[in-house]
């Protein structure tokens, strides 16, 4: 398991919040804590991204966040991809983001099957059958 | 060098692959009171161990459960060669097989599917016809539970569904109002899980994370659907036995396999006749890893044709987003409504074959975000990342088409000469390309499913016109037919070469269709093991004790 430092969080939340800023009514990556405990559990569920995620944060110490950031989009996709799964991976599990956007997770609501379908009901279904069939039958042998 | 083990009982009949096919045909071999030994490389998998139910699930999406196994590089995986793939083979290896992950779009094909020598002049006919199979797919309708709606005028009459369909959700009456504008064919989808209870499995709760698995044991998959047939009925299941290679004795007939278990230790499985399930690429793999002095170019490969016409189903999508919000990441996903409007050939389009469209939520907030590599950094994050979300999340569905793919013996899997799995054998390496015919076709098809997107008052539009994580449906390598010369196995499954070794996976397809398969192969599978059960008493088997036989 990889334990990430005081200074790699630090480092990773500046980078975070130039890749999620808080802006349009959004809190920022930091606002919502991804560097704190959230990565620690994305990282164990991911450890394969534990080594390009710490390489770009080795290669962001100590730069201008936004410059760091540029600089690896350019020269190094990959670090910087682990870097944006964990952000908003991180990010979006997060119940009050999840709240603002509107999004429930994936959700356990059952459908009632003997409710007539709606595009039965109101004849939606009915225009295609009166158009009959569109298939090529079995040409005779 | 793997220690060889004691072999275990000799069986009747050895299926390797507890995938689709291999699980009903254990089941039914089973029930018959046929003694049936079940060799699977992978695990059983729990329902627990799937994240849909979780806040984690997109995270393990991009790897624990991604369905392409480069990706996932578990050790139940083997790897395999892609760089001279245009598409990337896609599957599950466990019981269960690639069910683990499908989306359980459940489709018969068109009757013309089976006619296309007859009807476009090109591949060829198939041995049987849409009708031959037709009370096949009604019983696999029933075996699996599908919900799903009768009477679509892209098929003949049939049997009604077992279940009532899924609802097609805010996604689909948008897409239908779309099609009904242009006057276009539409049907809510049949998928493979159940609007109720049904046999032990659990009434569809709509995560819409079939994809990744399914956590509620609801979708039918062939571990709820089969194996517990086949184990009440005495089938023996044997987990984590990689199959290195089939055997055959002096007088031709295959008599076992040889396979390494997950302590690295070789056994060897007797048994009087032999089935192979490994799909579209293990299957060729497995057939082509079997060559012998007697058989040099792999077993049952006298045609040249094993591993040949692999097909895996160009896909391409059609992405629309809408001003309001249309909770689209609701399931079954699963198919929401379906079109076979542009399905059947018209050679004005400058093209034969068609494809058929299906309409799919688009999950979470997350999977949103995985089409952004590569691009410049404030377009895909900063400021721009919140608006995207606000725009496209929860208000966007796909038109995914699926388009017919001909078969061409280039397009081929063969044995890597160096790559190899975590036993040491030979991985699969594919070679693979659309053919002018494809990409036409998916020019023409992307063009109307924009109308149809447009239709349906999309706010923008985007398109996608061939995914390369497509290969979910892998087909065609071990092609059936009546000329031994221009196939592998006869319509029945029964290599021409090996008079006691069939196949009843995909790889026997005789042309592709534009329908995600799985409904079809389970039905050939069935009619294939009924036509063995009826037969026993003539079927070749090479040990003496075997019950087939008596
Ligand atoms: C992500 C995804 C989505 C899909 N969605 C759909 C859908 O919506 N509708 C549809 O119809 N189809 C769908 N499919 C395809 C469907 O899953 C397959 O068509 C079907 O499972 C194929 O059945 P099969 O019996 O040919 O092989 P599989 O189900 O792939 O089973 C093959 C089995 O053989 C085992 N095996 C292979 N080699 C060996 C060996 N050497 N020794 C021992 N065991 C071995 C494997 O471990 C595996 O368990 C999807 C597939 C994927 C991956
Ligand atoms: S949508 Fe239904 S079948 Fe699919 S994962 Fe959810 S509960 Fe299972």
């Amino acid at each position: 398991m990889t334990t990430v430092s005081n200074e790699e969080r630090a480092v990773f939340a500046e980078l975070a919040d130039v890749l999620i800023p808080a802006a349009e009514g959004m809190p920022a990556a930091s606002d919502v804590d991804v560097q704190g405990a959230m990565l620690d559990h994305i990282l164990g569920l991911r450890p394969d991204l534990a080594e390009a995620f710490r390489r770009g944060l080795s290669a962001a110490a100590g730069k201008p966040p936004a410059d760091a950031a540029e600089a690896l989009n350019r020269d190094d996709a990959e670090a910087l991809g682990a870097i944006g799964i964990v952000a908003s991976a991180g990010y979006y599990m997060t119940p009050a983001v999840r709240e603002v956007i509107g999004y429930p997770g994936q959700e356990n609501r059952p459908a009632d099957p003997d409710e007539t379908p709606e595009y039965v009901a109101n004849g939606m279904l009915q225009q295609v059958i009166d158009r009959g069939p569109i298939f090529v039958p079995t040409p005779e042998a | 060098m793997a220690r060889m083990q004691k072999g275990r009982d000799p069986a009747d009949v050895l299926i390797i692959g507890a995938g689709a096919s291999g699980s009903v045909a254990a089941a039914h071999l089973a029930r018959a009171g046929v003694d049936v030994v079940c060799l699977e490389q992978g695990p059983r998998v729990d329902n627990a161990e799937f994240y849909g139910d979780k806040p984690e699930w997109e995270l393990m999406a991009q790897k624990r459960w991604h369905p392409n196994p480069n990706v996932r590089d578990l050790e139940n995986d083997y790897p395999i060669n892609t760089d001279a793939s245009a598409v990337n083979p896609l599957m599950y290896n466990a019981v269960g097989g690639s069910t683990i992950l499908y989306a359980a779009h459940w489709q018969r094909f068109m009757p013309s599917d089976f006619r296309v020598k007859t009807l476009d002049g090109v591949a060829d006919d198939w041995p049987f016809t849409y009708e031959d199979l037709e009370p096949y797919y009604s019983r696999m309708d029933e075996e699996f539970g599908v919900s799903g709606l009768a009477g679509d005028p892209a098929y003949p009459p049939h049997r009604d569904y077992p279940l009532p369909p899924m609802p097609i959700g805010r996604i689909g009456m948008k897409a239908a109002e779309g099609m009904n504008k242009l006057g276009w064919h539409w049907w809510p989808g049949p998928n493979s899980v159940p609007s109720r209870d049904y046999r032990g499995r659990n009434q569809c709760v709509r995560y819409g994370t079939c994809l990744t698995g399914c956590p509620h044991k609801a979708k039918a998959s062939t571990d709820h659907t089969h194996w517990p047939m086949a184990l009440e009925n005495g089938a023996r299941l044997v987990t984590g036995a990689r199959v290195r290679e089939i055997t055959v004795d002096a007088q031709g007939l295959a008599n076992g396999a040889t396979y390494i278990d997950r302590n690295g230790r070789e056994a060897h499985q007797r048994a009087g006749i032999v089935i192979v399930c490994c799909n579209g690429v293990g299957t060729p793999r497995l057939l082509l890893m079997s060559a012998s002095k007697h058989h040099p170019d792999g077993l049952a490969n006298s045609s040249g044709l094993v591993g040949r016409n692999l097909m895996m189903h160009p896909y391409a999508a059609v992405t629309g987003t809408f001003d309001e919000p249309l909770e689209s990441w609701l399931g079954p996903a699963g198919q929401s409504i379906q079109s076979m409007q542009f399905y059947e050939t018209d050679t004005s389009r400058g093209f034969v074959r068609g494809a058929k469209w299906g309409v799919m939520p688009s999950g979470g907030p997350l999977g949103l975000r995985a089409a952004y590599g590569g691009k410049a950094l404030d377009e895909a994050w900063g400021a721009n990342l919140h608006r995207n979300t606000r725009k496209v999340f929860g208000r966007s569905f796909e038109w995914g088409i699926i388009a017919e793919d001909l078969p061409d013996e280039d397009n081929r899997v063969t044995l890597d000469p160096e790559l190899t799995d975590s036993d040491g054998l030979p991985a699969p390496k594919l070679i693979y390309k659309n053919s002018d015919n494809t990409k036409r076709m998916l020019d023409f098809h992307v063009a109307r499913a924009e109308e149809a997107m447009e239709a349906a008052g999309a706010a923008s539009i985007s398109s996608t016109k061939l995914m390369r994580d497509c290969g979910w449906h892998l087909m065609g390598t071990a092609r059936m037919g009546d000329d031994p010369t221009r196939s592998v196995v006869d319509q029945y499954g029964k290599s021409h070469d090996v008079p006691n070794l069939y196949i009843y996976d995909g790889s026997v397809f005789v042309t592709s269709s534009g329908f995600n398969p799985t409904g079809t192969i389970t039905a050939i599978a069935l009619r294939a093991v009924e036509h063995l059960i009826e037969n026993r008493s003539h079927a070749k088997a090479a040990c003496s004790h075997s019950k087939v036989m008596s």
